[in-house]
């Protein structure tokens, strides 16, 4: 897929709304267990986001809010949007995990792969480092997501 | 009360991530001092293998540009040669590449002497090119 114009800003509306929820989430949710229902709700979010940028919240939240306020300024660079479109789907695939774990009861699992997803956007929000990025780099390179591209010259 | 563990095992969890790429990076050292490529015939001069890919903004904003100014000053029969890793895949796993960019830096033999993982400045890619054999004066 070809560099196109790309606002990283939206990413680190998504990255700072994880890991308020799921930090936020967490320290409730030792005291009342049932807020773990936030992680399906943060996992469909992150799963919509990957399906269509029409069902994208953050990216709404900020096209529509943020950006307009002035909160959050808008970082586009020329750069493919397909390895970080891969990340948010490893981050909802981990929530998806997370939400199974709280549906049959295991909290502890649960609240486990939300706090990886945490994690590594706190990586990403703070240092740039794109854990997920890195993975879609590495199939690429051993074929599993193969490209059509050409070479180079 | 269980669930105070929850932070802790998933930071074990990235912490095991952590050193396995380590691990990983330690093995792409074990290449130096190795020849992986056949040189084509004729080389006498060391050569650089630059590994980009479309989507490593680094590569195009500051590697790329260093390169351009080091091959400027540099002798026409050093190589610099850039690999999308996306187009020759096999060239990067031979090489163990693991993030972009990575330059290796290979003597007039092919054999490995240098590599660098992340941006390498022209300073320090002339100085490793000196180090493989290239004449000073080039």
């Amino acid at each position: 897929m070809a560099a196109v114009p790309f606002d990283r800003s939206v990413l680190k509306v998504n990255q700072a709304i994880l890991m308020t929820v799921i930090v936020a989430g967490y320290v409730v949710g030792l005291v009342y267990h049932p807020i773990a229902w936030a992680l399906p709700v943060l996992a469909v979010m992150m799963l919509a986001a990957v399906a269509s940028p029409a069902f994208n919240v953050p990216r709404l939240l900020y096209l529509r809010w943020l950006k307009p306020a002035g909160i959050v300024k808008p970082r586009v660079v020329q750069e493919d949007p397909a390895p970080h479109r891969f990340a948010q789907l490893v981050g909802g695939v981990f929530l998806a995990a997370a939400s199974v774990f709280v549906i049959t009861g295991l909290l502890l699992v649960a609240w486990v792969l939300a706090w990886i997803v945490a994690a590594l956007a706190f990586l990403n929000f703070a240092f740039n480092i794109c854990v997920g990025c890195i993975m879609y780099a590495q199939l690429v390179r051993i074929g599993f997501l193969p490209l059509s591209r050409q070479p180079a010259r | 009360m269980i669930l105070l563990l929850a932070p802790l095992i998933a930071a074990a969890a990235i912490g095991g991530m952590a050193l396995f790429l380590r691990v990983q990076r330690s093995g792409q050292r074990e290449l130096v001092g190795r020849v992986l490529e056949p040189v084509s015939g004729g080389a006498q001069l060391p050569s650089i293998l630059y590994f980009t890919g479309e989507t490593c903004t680094i590569c195009h904003t500051a590697q790329r540009p260093a390169l351009r100014a080091l091959a400027a000053g540099l002798d026409a029969g050093v190589e610099i040669r850039e690999i999308d890793i996306a187009v020759e895949p096999e060239l990067a796993r031979r090489y163990r590449v693991m993030s972009l960019p990575t330059t290796i830096v290979l003597d007039a033999a092919g054999q490995v002497t240098d590599i660098n993982v992340g941006f390498a400045s022209g300073e320090v890619l002339r100085r490793q090119l000196v180090d493989a054999g290239m004449p000073v004066a080039a």
